[in-house]
């Protein structure tokens, strides 16, 4: 199966995503934060409502209930309620359904708020409850008290038993634009946005009839508890402290607050959050970027060396450079070149092997040689004569192969200290097929030449041997009378001497192994008797010389499916004054 | 007195066999196995010729430093190299040292022979008082086949036996191309054609070493080399 390509670099990036996660434990901080917080201001707000309570204990007369004036406070804090209710166009229920006294219903018009609120908004409830009443008067009295907090974000109330506010100073608003939002707010704004003061601030008859924490303050245990503004645009937090009058609850205390500053707060710092961990991924994904970029491509790096140290004839072309970092990268590096130079020494040992064996061969050959001829120079029988014959037959064959076995690697090591020259590789064809047809004498040689000179550089003797390399294959499979077709051009920068002949076809399979050493594709046929030996290193010769002059060897069978051409090509050497050929 | 010849050679049956082939032909011969062993020899008492392997036992290249040795100490003394090693590398080694003919351990025994007396007989002909000697001349090549000795225009060409040898079959036809077969047959050489280049090679290079201008050996592709005419 092959798995799809995802380089290393996009890998790391992959992984890189994961510090998203960053912002879920993130949020999941500021969760919990904002559950502290909350806990903290209902803590707070529950300390705020002890504390006026604590001014209130075992003072029967203040929470008395009296309703016979209308400028009572506690009335006008009813109507404050009834009003706010009413402007909000809710269902006409009082506040308290003891204060629902004809008369009271109406709003009270007057609303000492300088700032006018944009339209459809509430109008801010009075700040101080009962300014102008008169003096001692007990509701009066809890105003003062109530009025330490009249500056704070909250609002709170006195209620009585019976569920009559009986006063009520603060307010749930908390003054808008006091800030100075960042460049981050305006642009994740959207995302985060910050709580609406813009909220239904009024005290629904459900609150005080069903509210929880009222119902246990007036069963003397403090409660904290949240509820949502009728419009649920806010949650507010109550908390509500039952005050004492001797052992018996004489009313309740209630404090309220909006969750709006920690809701501000949270939105805040999920912007931070948000920004920092951007920030933060930008930074650790572009390092990890520029990690894995040095890291890929040093592996690229290697990987091109590995791949291109082995040349297309499978031979070491160079060894990789070992790098130097002490990392695996480097170690690899290390263990691919510290391999290929072992590889190298083997590769030059199996290619030395060889000459190097046709040379030990030489010296037991050279004891059977010399032993014959003193042989034959003593008198000897004249059957014994014979088989010196045949014996020095043989000899001068293996001799042969020894020869041939050496002559590729010696035409190697010669050619890296040749001296290129430029030739007329025309003449040079001319002149090999003028000299092939005094040496074939039973064949046919066709020549097709360009007009023109072909320049070539290299070496004028290697390409007339490459040429008689190619003929003498050809010739070898040419039955006596057919033609041997040898033609050469030049195009676009590149000579190819193609040999046609007529004779068996390659073999399919041998095609790409034709020019490769020790690769015969001579059946039984060929090999008649008397014929030099065959080591199948001819066209390997042919390439190397071939590869020599910028070109290669390609061997196809003719269209006509009853021969078969090879082609050698050249690489044409530019034009140059004064160019010497031999 | 028969001419003494030296073979210091470390396989004892080629030793044995050359020794007693040169023995048939009426040479004297003393065989070593050992750089050592002939070098003290040769303190003693020099031979006539010697006829030196490169690798002598676990030396390498003993037979090298034996003929720089031997070259010290007999300045005239013809060496020839008979070895199983063919490079060219090696070749142009063993001439530089100062040996008159390198050859390959595929000589056949006659040929070695051809060789041998082929030295002895320019080591004589050039002590000998000048004699009307089988000169070939071609222009301003002057071939002595009795000393083996050349030259172009008027100036000496240091020539190896087998140089000498090809360069005369090429100039005794000027004009007639001579395959490699011929030149082989000609020189006593058994050798591939990528040796014959190289030969070709040195004896253009050394008659431009004389004459920059010489331009006198032809290549014939696919049939063989040719002298001008």
């Amino acid at each position: 199966m092959r798995l799809p390509r995802i380089s290393l670099r996009w890998k790391l990036a992959l992984v890189a995503l994961l510090l998203l996660a960053l912002p879920w434990a993130g949020y999941e901080y500021v969760r919990e934060m904002e559950r502290f917080l909350l806990d903290g201001q209902e803590q707070a707000l529950l300390a705020t409502a002890r504390a006026i309570a604590t001014a209130l204990h075992d003072r029967p007369g203040l929470m008395a209930p009296r309703v016979e004036r209308e400028a009572d406070p506690r009335v006008r804090a009813e109507q404050e309620l009834a009003g706010l209710a009413a402007r909000r166009g809710e269902s006409a229920e009082p506040a308290n359904p003891d204060a629902a006294k004809p008369g009271a219903a109406k709003p009270d018009p007057a609303s000492p708020d300088a700032a006018s609120p944009p339209a459809g908004a509430a109008p801010r409830p009075p700040s101080i409850i009962a300014r102008e009443s008169s003096p001692r008067d007990e509701p009066r009295e809890i105003a003062d008290i109530l009025r330490g907090v009249q500056h704070t974000t909250s609002r709170v109330w006195v209620v009585s038993r019976d569920l009559r506010v009986l006063a009520l100073a603060g307010t749930l608003r908390r003054p808008e634009g006091e800030e100075d939002e960042g460049w981050a707010h305006r642009v994740l704004g959207e995302l985060f946005p910050r709580p609406s003061e813009n909220f239904d601030d009024t005290i629904g008859y459900d609150a005080l009839a069903n509210g929880r924490e009222i119902a246990a303050a007036l069963r003397g245990v403090p409660d904290v508890g949240l509820r949502g503004t009728p419009d649920a645009k806010a949650v507010v937090i109550t908390a509500a402290h039952p005050v004492w009058s001797g052992d018996e609850v004489a009313g309740a205390v209630v404090a309220e607050e909006t969750t709006n500053s920690i809701l501000t707060a949270r939105s805040r710092a999920l912007e931070r959050l948000l920004v920092v961990t951007l920030a933060v991924f930008a930074v650790a994904a572009g390092v990890l970027i520029w990690l894995a970029t040095g890291i890929s491509s040093r592996i690229r790096r290697l990987r091109d060396e590995a791949e291109t140290a082995i040349d297309a004839r499978g031979r070491l072309a160079h060894v990789v450079t070992a790098q130097r970092s002490g990392d695996e990268i480097g170690d690899l590096s290390r263990s691919f070149s510290a391999l290929l130079g072992k590889l190298g020494q083997y590769n030059a040992y199996l290619e030395g092997l060889a000459s190097r064996m046709s040379h030990e061969l030489r010296t037991p050959i050279a004891v059977v040689r010399s032993s014959l001829e003193n042989l034959k120079l003593s008198p000897t029988a004249e059957e014994a004569r014979v088989y010196i014959g045949r014996a020095e037959d043989g000899l001068r064959r293996l001799g042969t192969i020894l020869t041939r076995m050496s002559e590729a690697t010696r035409l190697e090591q010669g050619l890296s200290s040749l001296e290129r020259e430029r030739f007329d590789l025309a003449a040079v064809v001319r002149g090999s097929v003028d000299g092939y047809r005094l040496a074939y004498p039973d064949r046919r040689f066709e020549l097709h030449l360009p007009g023109v000179p072909v320049p070539v550089s290299g070496s004028a003797d290697l390409a007339a041997q490459l040429l008689d390399k190619l003929v003498a294959n050809a010739a070898d499979f040419t039955a006596s009378g057919d033609p041997i077709l040898v033609r050469l051009d030049a195009a676009g920068g590149a000579a190819r001497l193609r040999v046609e002949n007529k004779g068996p076809l390659l073999p399919e399979t041998m095609r790409a192994k034709l020019f490769e050493a020790m690769v015969s594709v001579r059946g039984e046929r060929a090999d008649k008797p008397g014929a030099e030996p065959h080591l199948g290193l001819g066209l390997y010769i042919a390439r190397v010389i071939a590869e020599y002059h910028g070109g290669g060897m390609a061997a196809e069978n003719l269209a006509s499916g009853d021969g078969v051409a090879v082609t050698a090509s050249f690489r044409v050497a530019p034009e140059k004054a004064a160019a010497t050929t031999r | 007195m028969a001419k003494r010849i030296a073979i210091v050679e470390d396989d004892a049956a080629i030793r044995a066999n050359y020794a007693e082939a040169v023995k048939k032909h009426g040479y004297e011969v003393s065989a070593y196995a050992r750089r050592a062993e002939a070098m003290s020899a040769f303190r003693a008492r020099l031979p006539d010729l010697a006829v030196i392997d490169i690798g002598l036992g676990d030396e390498p290249d003993g037979g090298f430093a034996l003929c720089r040795d031997l070259r010290a100490l007999a300045p005239a003394l013809p060496i020839i190299f008979l070895t199983a090693r063919d490079s060219d590398f090696d070749v142009v080694s063993g001439l530089r040292l100062g040996a008159d003919d390198y050859l390959t351990k595929d000589v056949s025994l006659p040929h070695l022979m051809a060789r041998i007396s082929a030295l002895f007989r320019r080591i004589d002909a050039l002590r000998e008082p000048k004699v009307a000697d089988e000169a070939l001349e071609r222009g301003p090549l002057r071939l002595d086949a009795r000393r083996f000795t050349a030259s172009w225009k008027e100036r000496p060409v240091e020539l190896t036996l087998t140089e000498f040898w090809m360069v005369h079959t090429l100039a005794k036809f000027p004009g007639h191309v001579k395959d490699r077969d011929a030149l082989m047959r000609d020189a006593n050489l058994v050798v591939d054609d990528g040796t014959i280049t190289s030969h070709i090679k040195r004896i253009r290079r050394k008659f431009a070493a004389v004459d920059p201008a010489f331009d006198q050996i032809d290549t014939v592709y696919g049939m063989g080399y040719r002298w001008k005419a």
